[in-house]
C-alpha cells in the first residue's frame, strides 16, 4: 500500500517537474531527488521488518523517526504545493488555492496548531492509556507521516500559504516542540506506554535513539529555518549597498543620502528579524 | 567623525555569541560528559519530573542556539559589523550561564543526574560552577571593554557598506 502511494506521488512529482522544465521554468533537480528520498525514506520506515532485527519497542522508534520526521523533512523541503500550482490545469488549481484559503487549512498549519496535534498525538499514543490496538494499527504510521508532515510544512512555511507565520513563532514552536519530544524520549526510559510491557533494555534503546534521532531532524529544520533569516538579511543587504552606491554616484548629498540608506537598512533589518523573510 | 547611533552591531554580536556559547556548554555536556567520559546518566532514578521537562527544554535550546549562532556569525561577517570584544563577551556568558544553571539547577535541585556517580560529588561540583562563574566573569569583562571599543570605532560600519 505505503509502496504503490510512493511509486504513484514520485511518478506525479517527476512527470510534473519535467513538464515545468520543458516550458523552460528553473525548478532544481535537487528538489526531485529529496522528494524519492523521502518516499523511499517512509517506504523503508513502514515496509521493512525492523522486528526481526531490533528489539520490538526500538524496532518501533526506528519506524516512528523514519515515517514521523526524517519523510517529512525530506518530502516537504521539494515544495511539492508550489510545483502543484504552477502545473495544474486551472481549473484544478483554482482548487487547490481555494483550498490553501480555507479556514480549517489556515486553522491547522498554525504552527503552534500542527505542534500540538504533532506532538501532542505522540503523548497520546505513548502516555494515555490506549486500547492494545491502537499499538499494531496498519493507520499508525500513515497517521505518524501525516501529523509529522504538517507540522514540518508548518514550521518550515517553504510553500506559499495566505498568512505566512513569522520567523519568531515559527523558531518558537520548533524550540517548545523540541524539547516536548526530548522530555517524552527521556520518560520512556524509564517507564514504557501505559499496559505494554517491554523489556528494560529496549525501553532503554528506544528512548536514546528517540532522543538524539529526534536531535538531528531537528537541527536539520533549525538549518532551514536559519538559512531562510539568512537569505532574508542579505537581500536586505545588497539593497541598502545598492542605495548607496546610487548616493555616491550622484555626489551631491552623499553624508545624508548614506545616513538615510543605513536608517532604511537598520528599519528593514528589525522588518525581516520580526516579520516573515 | 560621522554622527550616528553608537556601534549597531554590538548587540547583534553579544547575541550571537550568546547563542554560540550556549551551544557549546551544551555540546560539550553532551559530548564529553555524557557520551565520551560516560560520567554524566542519561536518566538517573532520582530525576524530578521538573528536572526532565527542564531538561528536554535545554537540550532542545542547546542545539538549536548553535545553528542560530553560527548563522548570525556568518550575517556579521558578510556586513563587516563583528564586534569581537562584543562575540567573545556572549560567549563566555552564554557559555558560563549555562554551565551554571546546569551545575546548580539540574545536578543539585532538580537532581537531573551528578557529574560523577561512584566518587564525592562535591569536588566536582565546586570544579563544576567556580569554572561557570570565572566565564560569566570574563563574560562581564569583556562586555565593559567592548562597550569602550564599540564607542571608540562607531560609525565604522556605515563606512565600510558604503565603499563596498
Amino acid at each position: 500500500m505505503t509502496v504503490v502511494a510512493a511509486v504513484l506521488c514520485c511518478a506525479l512529482y517527476t512527470y510534473a517537474a519535467g513538464r515545468l522544465r520543458r516550458r523552460g521554468d528553473a525548478w532544481a533537480r535537487g528538489r526531485d531527488a529529496v522528494w524519492w528520498l523521502g518516499w523511499a525514506v517512509l517506504v523503508c520506515s513502514v515496509e521493512v521488518p525492523w522486528g526481526t532485527y531490533l528489539p520490538p519497542f526500538t524496532a518501533h522508534t526506528v519506524a516512528h523517526l523514519g515515517a514521523g520526521m526524517v519523510a517529512p523533512l525530506l518530502v516537504v523541503v521539494a515544495r511539492p504545493v508550489t510545483l502543484a500550482l504552477r502545473t495544474v490545469p486551472v481549473a484544478v488549481r483554482r482548487g487547490l488555492v481555494s483550498l490553501t484559503r480555507a479556514r480549517v487549512v489556515r486553522f491547522l498549519v498554525l504552527p503552534p496548531v500542527a505542534a500540538v496535534i504533532d506532538v501532542g498525538g505522540l503523548w497520546l499514543l505513548y502516555r494515555a492509556p490506549l486500547p492494545a490496538g491502537v499499538h499494531h494499527s496498519p493507520l499508525l504510521y500513515p497517521h505518524l507521516f501525516a501529523a509529522g508532515t504538517l507540522f514540518t510544512f508548518s514550521v518550515l512555511a517553504l510553500d506559499p500559504l495566505r498568512h505566512r507565520p513569522g520567523l519568531p513563532l515559527r523558531a518558537g514552536t520548533l524550540l517548545v516542540a523540541a524539547a516536548a519530544h526530548a522530555v517524552l524520549a527521556k520518560s520512556l526510559w524509564a517507564a514504557g506506554p501505559p499496559g505494554t510491557a517491554y523489556a528494560a533494555a529496549d525501553l532503554r534503546m528506544a528512548s536514546q535513539l528517540m532522543y538524539y534521532g529526534g536531535d538531528l531532524v531537528e537541527i536539520a529544520l533549525a538549518v532551514v529555518v536559519a538559512h531562510q533569516w539568512y537569505r532574508a538579511e542579505g537581500r536586505a543587504l545588497r539593497r541598502v549597498r545598492m542605495l548607496s552606491t546610487v548616493a555616491e554616484g550622484t555626489g551631491d548629498g552623499h553624508d545624508q543620502s548614506a545616513a538615510d540608506a543605513a536608517a532604511a537598512h537598520r528599519e528593514h533589518g528589525r522588518r525581516t528579524v520580526a516579520g516573515s523573510p | 567623525m560621522t554622527e550616528g547611533p553608537p556601534q549597531p552591531h554590538r548587540s547583534r554580536s553579544l547575541v550571537g555569541g550568546l547563542l554560540a556559547g550556549v551551544g557549546v556548554a551544551a555540546f560539550v555536556d553532551e559530548a564529553v560528559f555524557h557520551q565520551l567520559l560516560h560520567w554524566h546518566h542519561f536518566y538517573d532514578r532520582s530525576t524530578t519530573d521538573a528536572g526532565l521537562v527542564s531538561d528536554g527544554f535545554f537540550h532542545a535550546f542547546g542545539w538549536l542556539a548553535t545553528v542560530a549562532g553560527l548563522f548570525l556569525y556568518a550575517d556579521l561577517r558578510r556586513r563587516n559589523g563583528l564586534l569581537r570584544t562584543a562575540w567573545w563577551s556572549g560567549v563566555c556568558l552564554g557559555l558560563g550561564g549555562f554551565q551554571l544553571y546546569d551545575g546548580t539547577i539540574h545536578h543539585k535541585v532538580l537532581r537531573l543526574h551528578q557529574i560523577r556517580y561512584g566518587v564525592d560529588p562535591a569536588p566536582y561540583d565546586w570544579t563544576w560552577n567556580a569554572i561557570a562563574v570565572l566565564f560569566l566573569a570574563a563574560g562581564v569583562a569583556l562586555w565593559l571593554r567592548a562597550r569602550r571599543t564599540g564607542d571608540r570605532a562607531h560609525g565604522r560600519p556605515r563606512v565600510r557598506t558604503g565603499a563596498a
